[in-house]
């Protein structure tokens, strides 16, 4: 009786084990469901199954990590460029043959985030950056300089209503600011990529953005505490009347009924000849190096997710911008879930900013630079003292 | 029916068994050693508690000892190995695991610059019912040569049993026939469409791009790429051929490994000592071997790393706590507020929980249910919540109710309440207070039960005040009970990560420093900084030693906390 049992635990298990040929992708939730179509198609082509399951993008990360060096991992991950560093790093990412890939159909700026030494290792399919948005009610036409827009944003300041606000205490926002002026994270060359020995955010420029972040404080414009919950919010119940936010918010405040116009950052002109410049931030397909299927996983990517109307598919389910440039001869076409103009706006922002590097010792920067404009908008440290303080905090953990 | 129940028993102690020692090896196949032997050892003891008759008395803890090896000795026995290794961003993998990477990974080939290109076709021989066998061959042309290969016989597997290398010779065409026994069979336009030999007859079934084989491809794909050509190498005298990335692998290119592992015998103080090296075929040098890693050389000399391993590293990860003047300078002084933090927050909560214990005890109260649940909520909700409505709605500079209506109203300038490290420090322990007081209260209120009454009616006779009745029969027989739960309530308050973490993350960040320690940081949070955002990526062995190191911290700790509250328990004998 044992023995049968035993038996028959085993045969289950053997048969489970075998016909499994399926790829697995990992992947958020709104992703989910198109995927699911479109693996539905790879099936039907291939015999190959397609098994799209939703994990949390927070944690697509910390898990493929872990689950990877196991060798259990999925075969596709739908994550963020500035992973990518990190996770090449850990041999844990295959690149992509630029052989097979129309290369030249991406935006640029979405092919260099995804490269590292020079191996393309993901697909880029959205790409986005922060722009201005302004609420016409309040505001007829964007301001094009910093002047204007601080002359404008102190009529609409009142108790109740705030003539201009955004997450100043979080480096992502206010990075176009610092770019704008000169600073930068580290230095990047065409030919030697980054060079993370050289940090450039209290240069003289950096410092200078520092000093206007300062000046929005001082004037009384951004109050203190000003935080994205905040700044969401009083937008949708138009209490705002220009913000910095990137175009994964646009569907909320056109639910909100609120009628808005996007100026890019970089066509705001900080001081002559020079406009401010917003991190670039790029989504795309990743496959494990792990994966026992990476020749299906690569052909699914580049040939049925990364197409002109797989990205078509990414941008209605979750309105990022298209990585693609011929998706927007669709959107122009089929129409989508932002209004065609709003979407131009804000790649126009994208083609002037810069990509976060994606190297991992980025991750070192966050939290230095965000205890910096803590510092700076409390008034607890002056920008240059702060800004150094951030340098020399990511100098000395850089070294071990 | 006793028989059967028996039976039944003994069916389940047999399965279990056979779950159990199925999970040891598979635990051993998957290179798990340590889980593996945890495990073994549990099956070992419980066994032996089941059937011997010396282990009778132990049968009844089997459950508590699983919990015992899986949760906590395990994970313990983890956390020391991995605090004397550099395990983390860079260093995952072992370094067998690294090799065999730099060796079979489809990521270290390279195609000379003039590589041979072929397209290919797959040619299957069916069974009886006309069903594709996995007997194959495959053609190779482009439009100077062709080759066939037949199914490869020199296959490797690797432990899970996937087929890890395959290989193949290739016989080149010569008059329609290939190696004087392949025959092709031509349709009328010319189409190759089957492949003869005199014994077998392969029938033409899968190529890219032909729509008339187009519903082979599952097949083609699950069975034959999957398993055989994904890992083939055909070979062609020395040239060798394998499915190109570069073509997404719709056609076989000349490719060659990089690296080949050479094994150097070493004598080191007299013993032989065997270690593998891995070898650059491209230019002929031996890559190098440092800071848990493999680097390679290319002609200019620059070095990159290739992949990283896992490698003791000793004491080190222990001896940088306290030698590195970022992790060490503010140590102290973090160690201070931690304490003060986990002390204060005790006795405010106990302080508060006590007082209200004692007026809902009191039986002249009126509504005293409605009183206590409506004091129990806020533990009742979940602190992720909790503190956020505390940070945004009540500390909030600008906005928060705290400064915008109460200080207003009277007149007081703002308070920085996260952004002061003063003022930070107030506001944790204002929420941890409020976080801890129910269940000091509830606590409390039922250690209260436990008093007799008589002593409070005996002393009331004896004309003892009602402080007098506090401090003398209430605080000391409380004690007793609740001082092993203060002690407990310290400790879990010493590592309480996610209370700070979700009110200030350690910050405001302390001006003119340059470690990442915040003026509201405890060991713990200031640890995760330092372990996974202060570095590349993650430190799991530096993490695992400061782990270790507060986990010695707070046993020294509560050692003399228990002492102290056995003190107690003196008293009431």
């Amino acid at each position: 009786m044992k023995k049968t049992l035993l038996l028959a635990l085993v045969v289950i298990f053997s048969v489970l084990s075998v016909f499994s040929e399926s790829i697995v992708i990992w992947a958020s939730e709104k992703q989910v469901d198109f995927m699911k179509k479109i693996g539905a198609q790879f099936t039907k082509d291939t015999g190959i199954n397609v098994d799209v399951q939703f994990v949390n993008f927070g944690d697509i990360k910390s898990k493929f990590l872990t689950a990877s060096q196991a060798g259990e991992g999925p075969d596709i991950i739908v994550g963020a460029h500035d992973w990518v560093g990190e996770l090449v790093k850990n041999g844990l990412l295959d690149p992509l043959p630029t052989s097979a890939i129309e290369m030249d159909k991406y935006a640029q700026s979405g092919i260099n985030a995804f490269t590292v030494n020079g191996k393309l290792y993901g697909l880029p399919y959205a790409i986005e950056a922060v722009a201005l948005i302004y609420n016409k009610d309040y505001v007829e036409t964007a301001p094009k300089t910093i002047d204007d827009l601080l002359k404008t944003a102190k009529e609409y300041t009142t108790d109740e209503t705030l003539g201009f606000v955004y997450d100043v205490n979080n480096f992502y926002f206010t990075y176009g600011f610092l770019k704008g002026f000169g600073g930068y994270v580290f230095n990047w060359s065409k030919e030697n990529g980054y060079d993370v020995h050289d940090i450039g955010l209290n240069n003289e420029g950096a410092i200078k953005g520092g000093n206007l972040i300062k000046k929005f404080m001082d004037d009384g414009i951004i109050p203190a505490g000003a935080n994205y919950n905040t700044m969401d919010s009083m937008f949708k119940d138009g209490l705002a009347a220009m913000i910095i936010n990137g175009p994964w918010s646009l569907k909320g405040y056109i639910d909100a009924g609120i009628d808005f116009g996007v100026l890019p950052l970089t066509e705001l002109e900080l001081e002559p000849g020079k406009t401010a410049k917003p991190f670039v931030g790029v989504q795309g397909l990743m496959v494990n190096a792990k994966s026992k299927n990476k020749a299906l996983a690569k052909e699914f990517v580049i040939n049925y997710l990364a197409t002109k109307e797989g990205i078509y598919n990414f941008y209605v389910a979750d309105p990022r911008l298209p990585a693609r440039n011929d998706v927007l001869d669709i959107i122009k076409e089929k129409g989508g879930p932002i209004p065609e103009n709003i979407v131009e706006e804000f790649i126009k922002s994208a083609a002037g900013g810069e990509p976060m590097p994606n190297v991992p010792e980025m991750g070192m920067v966050w939290s230095p630079m965000a205890d910096a404009l803590n510092n700076i908008t409390s008034g607890n440290q002056s920008p240059e003292q702060a800004l150094n303080d951030a340098v020399s905090k990511i100098k000395s953990s850089m070294s071990k | 029916m006793k028989k059967f129940l028996k039976f039944l028993m003994w069916g389940g102690v047999a399965i279990l068994n056979a779950i159990l020692v199925w999970f040891t090896f598979m635990l051993f196949a998957l290179g798990n050693y340590s889980l593996a032997v945890t495990l073994g050892v549990f099956v070992a003891i419980a066994d032996w508690a089941i059937f011997s008759k010396k282990g009778y008395p132990y049968r009844y803890t089997i459950a508590a000892l699983f919990f015992l090896f899986v949760l906590t000795i395990y994970p313990m026995y983890y956390t020391i190995q991995i605090a004397f290794t550099n395990y983390g961003t860079g260093h995952l993998f072992s370094r067998d695991q690294a090799i065999e990477t730099l060796l079979t990974d489809t990521r270290f080939l390279y195609s000379p610059n003039n590589a041979e290109i072929y397209d290919f076709k797959i040619f299957v021989k069916y069974d009886e019912q006309y069903k594709p066998t996995e007997d194959f061959l495959v053609l190779l042309y482009n439009k100077e040569k062709s080759f066939l290969a037949k199914k490869p016989q020199n296959i490797q597997y690797d432990a899970k049993g996937n087929v890890k290398y395959a290989e193949s010779e290739l016989m080149p065409l010569k008059n329609d026939v290939f190696d004087e026994t392949y025959k092709i069979i031509k349709n009328k336009e010319g189409k190759i469409i089957a492949i003869d030999n005199g014994k077998i007859k392969y029938t033409y079934f899968y190529g890219f791009d032909d729509p008339s084989v187009s519903s082979n491809s599952a097949y083609y794909n699950s069975v034959i790429r999957q398993k055989y050509l994904k890992v083939i190498n055909l070979k062609n005298g020395k040239k060798s051929f394998r499915l190109s990335s570069d073509y997404v692998y719709r056609k076989f290119s000349e490719s060659y490994r990089v690296y080949e592992a050479i094994s150097k015998t070493n004598i080191i103080e007299g013993r032989k000592v065997t270690k593998t090296q891995i070898l650059n075929t491209l230019t002929n040098t031996i890559l190098e071997d440092k800071d848990g890693a493999f680097w390679d050389y290319d002609k200019n000399g620059v070095s990159t790393r290739l992949i990283g391993y896992v490698e003791g590293v000793g004491a080190y990860n222990f001896k940088k706590i306290l030698t590195d003047p970022k992790i060490a300078g503010p140590f102290f002084k973090i160690f201070v507020w931690t304490f003060t933090y986990a002390i204060l927050s005790v006795i405010f909560s106990f302080i508060i929980g006590l007082a209200l214990a004692l007026a809902l005890n009191d039986k002249n109260m009126k509504g005293r249910m409605i009183y206590r649940t409506l004091l129990i909520i806020p533990w009742a909700i979940p602190v992720f919540i909790s503190v956020l409505v505390w940070r945004n709605g009540f500390f909030n500079e600008t906005y928060g109710i705290i400064n915008k209506i109460f200080l207003a109203k009277l007149g007081l300038e703002p308070i920085k309440w996260l952004n002061d490290p003063f003022w930070a420090k107030i506001s944790i322990l204002i929420v941890n207070t409020w976080l801890g007081f129910p269940y000091m209260m509830t606590v409390t209120l039922g250690a209260l039960q436990s008093i007799p009454g008589e002593l409070y009616e005996a002393s009331s006779i004896d004309g003892a005040t009602k402080w007098k009745q506090f401090s003398k029969i209430t605080m000391p027989l409380l004690m007793v009970s609740v001082a092993p739960l203060l002690v407990m309530s310290f400790a879990f308050n010493f590592n309480n990560f996610v209370g700070i973490y979700l009110l200030t993350g350690g910050g405001p960040a302390l001006p003119n420093s340059n470690t990442s320690a915040g003026a509201t940081d405890i060991l713990i949070s200031f640890t995760y900084k330092l372990a996974f955002e202060g570095r590349k990526g993650q430190d799991f062995g530096f993490a695992s030693a400061i782990a270790i190191i507060i986990f010695g911290i707070v046993s020294i700790i509560s050692y003399f906390n228990f002492k102290f509250s056995k003190a107690f328990e003196e008293v009431s004998r």
